[in-house]
């Protein structure tokens, strides 16, 4: 690739000038003969990814959207509406008290996650190194929702769970863990750090072998401890990965559905556990009210993008501190 | 590079057409014959059904039953997702409060020209046949069955007690003092050191029995838990209006002190709290912990089937002149609109209302059949099994069941009904509830 006499042809047509504007990542050397055409083979590479992000993320979304402004139960078509489902929305009790149980649930169980994983990516990072030790917590994480959930509904039940059996034997009263008002969230939410937080701290880990040994080698030469060299080299120097686990993990847990559907049935006791995903499915799936169950959807999607871009911007997540 | 654009464009045509080829596989014919599909959210009578089917193929050699099972969880999920893919089965077993929102969006078919074709007679149910007619006037579906309450009693508790079959047949009871209801439950209930619960010393916080199992359900019409207690006093789910209810009278100073008398059994330790028990009443009854239970009639053979337990059947309370009362919910056979076969299913779904196979399916007792006659040869089936339901039989002719009245929005209420009454049988919520109930109850039913 030494010779670099110009492009005869396409030197400047108004298409190429767009083109490049368009797309200011493109390397310098992108004009070059020998990649002019890439294009066309690059659109065929993304074809099949980007026709299954067309036909099963734009395209249902835009529909979305548009149902949010109908009436529709799914046996006969749409009616445009305009905002009656909005206007709805925002005097149904039932969806801002739901609203307020998935933030609920959302703090605790995130905040829960994000805290046990640091520590034990911590443990994995300076502690152990086995691989065995790796597997096994990331093991929840390969378990499905709906078997975990079922399994701890189980041990948490208030009449046969091996919790409540064991409560009992330390001589304590047992618990309605999925069947009060005050413990049916936080068991949820117990249930979803379970799972997650495996998953969780193997990214956390990898993000801490990408800190090179050197700066710890420098920290322990300036007569840091190990307490001292977590909170001032090791945290600050992981803010883009804590950044990235805090988004996913505010997402997930928003859209947290199959733990709820399974451990307490139907968001009970009293709509303690009516999380937003759940009175939404309740609305389309189970009432086929699915004009208004979008509506909601669509809200849930914006109170996501807002949290998400806030979450982005505050923490700085697309710069690193180790450049 | 326009060979390259040929060979994509036929892998994507390739594509397409194996999705699609994948999509058109809903069996119809194989060797002339044509297959019916039918389904059912019950195990039990799925299996009870394929009793009749040997009968069904002799009569009409054309045509294959397929029956299929769906958990009730999914059940009516799935139906929604084959009417609107066209893959709904041709004819569905459908309980009373999804009529409206079927018929109403023409995805089940009126079936009096049928009736009137093949001289189908309707007048040989005893119970249903009502419940599944439309606002239209139209009938819409073919009786199955018919269910109700029962309370299931521990033979051995009851004797230790001192008590009788007949005591249990015969409870009385009113909101105030809750009659021999309350006598026999509070008698029957013995806590960790064997105090009874109508003796002084009685433990309540640390019961090793209770005298019957929750009546607090949560559902909105209190089928197998409070509605036998409140129809005594004359309250019924629909008000005065005996179908397609405007309001259901939450608000009723009888339905409130009702409730409040059973949230009270509760509290007094007589019955377990709302959550305090997770496993069914049968589980409950083998394993001790209660010596009654109020449950629905289907699980008559399941609950006297428990193993080292001698369990007797008897009728729900009555009132002090007598009076007793249920609600009956209907089960029937739907036509999907859609149906390629509407006649071959028309001829299953009679058959399986006739009298025939309701008493060769009805036999195992796992639902009552809507006919009388099939209901009688259940019933003494039953009885050489050992297991006595003439109660249930006794309940149908003393016309002592008033019929589920059909709704609309029927799914909707039952989904805002059911937390307030968690909340009012934990505690969460008063008296005032009720009169919130009332008012939501009015407005979904009245909508549009």
């Amino acid at each position: 690739m030494t010779f670099s006499n110009p492009a005869p042809a396409a030197v400047d047509t108004a298409a190429a000038r767009r083109r490049r504007r368009a797309d200011g990542r493109r390397t310098l050397n992108s004009n070059a003969p020998s990649h002019r055409g890439d294009a066309r083979l690059a659109w065929i590479l993304i074809a099949p990814a980007g026709i299954g992000f067309l036909v099963f993320a734009v395209y249902p979304t835009i529909r979305g959207v548009y149902f949010s402004f109908t009436d529709y139960h799914l046996l006969s078509a749409p009616q445009w509406i305009g905002f009656a489902n909005f206007i709805e929305m925002f005097q149904d009790q039932t969806f801002w008290a739901s609203v307020l149980v998935t933030v609920y649930f959302v703090v605790i169980a995130v905040s829960l996650t994000l805290i046990i994983s640091i520590l034990t990516a911590a443990v994995l990072h300076r502690v152990t190194k086995s691989t065995a030790v790796r597997g096994l917590i990331i093991l929840p994480f390969l378990i499905s929702g709906v078997v975990a959930a079922t399994v701890w509904s189980w041990m948490l039940d208030a009449q046969l769970g091996i919790v409540n059996e064991a409560i009992r034997a330390l001589g304590g009263q047992g618990i309605q863990f999925l069947t009060s008002r005050q413990w049916a969230i936080p068991s949820l939410a117990f249930i979803q750090v379970w799972k997650n937080m495996g998953y969780t701290s193997i990214i956390i880990f990898a993000g801490m072998q990408t800190i090179p040994a050197s700066i710890y080698e420098a920290g322990r030469i300036d007569g840091a401890n190990e307490r001292q060299m977590f909170f001032r080299l090791t945290l600050p120097l992981l803010r883009p990965i804590l950044a990235l686990v805090l988004v996913l993990n505010v997402i997930g847990a928003f859209q947290v559905f199959d733990i709820v559907s399974v451990a307490t049935k139907n968001g009970g006791p009293a709509n303690a556990s009516n999380v937003l995903q759940m009175y939404i499915y309740q609305k389309g799936f189970g009432q086929f009210d699915f004009g208004y169950a979008s509506t909601m959807s669509l809200a849930l999607f914006v109170i996501l993008i807002i949290i998400t871009f806030l979450q982005m911007r505050l923490l700085r997540a697309n710069e690193s501190d180790n450049a | 590079m326009k060979k390259l654009r040929i060979i994509a464009s036929i892998a994507l045509v390739g594509l397409v057409a194996a999705g699609l080829a994948a999509c058109s596989t809903s069996g119809t014919a194989s060797g002339g014959k044509t297959t019916v599909n039918w389904w059912t959210w019950d195990d039990q009578q799925a299996a009870a059904y394929k009793l009749c089917l040997p009968g069904f193929e002799k009569a009409n050699p054309n045509i294959d039953v397929k029956i299929t099972q769906y958990n009730v969880n999914d059940y009516f999920t799935k139906l929604t997702a084959g009417f609107v893919a066209g893959t709904a089965p041709d004819a569905f077993q459908d309980s009373v409060p999804q009529l409206g929102i079927y018929a109403s969006q023409k995805q089940i078919l009126p079936l009096d020209d049928l009736i009137k074709k093949t001289n189908y007679n309707l007048g040989q149910f005893d119970v249903g046949v009502a419940s599944w007619k439309y606002t239209d006037g139209k009938q819409y579906g073919i009786p199955l069955d018919w269910a109700g309450a029962a309370i299931y009693f521990n033979e051995d508790m009851i004797k230790k007690a001192g008590l009788t079959d007949q005591d249990i047949n015969n409870l009385t009871w009113n909101p105030t003092d809750g009659g021999t209801f309350d006598k026999v439950v509070a008698h029957l209930t013995i806590d960790k050191n064997g105090v009874r619960g109508d003796q002084p010393g009685f433990d309540k916080n640390n019961v090793k029995t209770y005298g019957i199992a929750s009546l607090a359900a949560q559902d909105f019409n209190g089928q197998t838990s409070w509605n036998p207690f409140v129809a005594t006093l004359g309250w019924k789910l629909g008000g005065t209006k005996a179908a397609w209810p405007t309001e259901i009278p939450y608000n009723d100073p009888n339905l409130v002190s009702t409730l409040n008398y059973i949230k009270k059994l509760g509290d007094r330790g007589l019955m377990p709290k709302y959550g305090q028990f997770t496993v069914s009443s049968a589980d409950q009854m083998g394993a001790g912990n209660v010596a009654m239970a109020q449950d629905g009639t289907w699980n008559a053979t399941s609950l006297t089937k428990v193993p080292g337990l001698k369990v007797g059947i008897a009728p729900t309370v009555k009132s002090a002149d007598g009076t007793r009362g249920m609600i009956s919910n209907s089960n029937a056979n739907n036509i999907f609109a859609g149906s390629k076969h509407v006649d071959q299913a028309w001829k299953w779904v009679t058959y399986m209302g006739s009298t025939a196979c309701q008493t060769t399916a009805g036999k195992t007792a796992t639902f009552l059949p809507s006919i009388a006659s099939a209901l009688q040869s259940t019933v003494d089936y039953q009885k050489t099994q050992g297991v006595d339901i003439q109660s249930f039989v006794d309940a149908a002719k003393n016309n002592e069941l008033y019929p589920a009245p059909p709704m609309a929005n029927g799914q909707e209420l039952a989904d805002t009904i059911q937390p307030e009454f968690e909340a009012f049988f934990t505690g969460e919520k008063g008296d005032s509830i009720f009169q919130t109930m009332q008012t939501q109850s009015q407005q979904i039913l009245t909508k549009k």
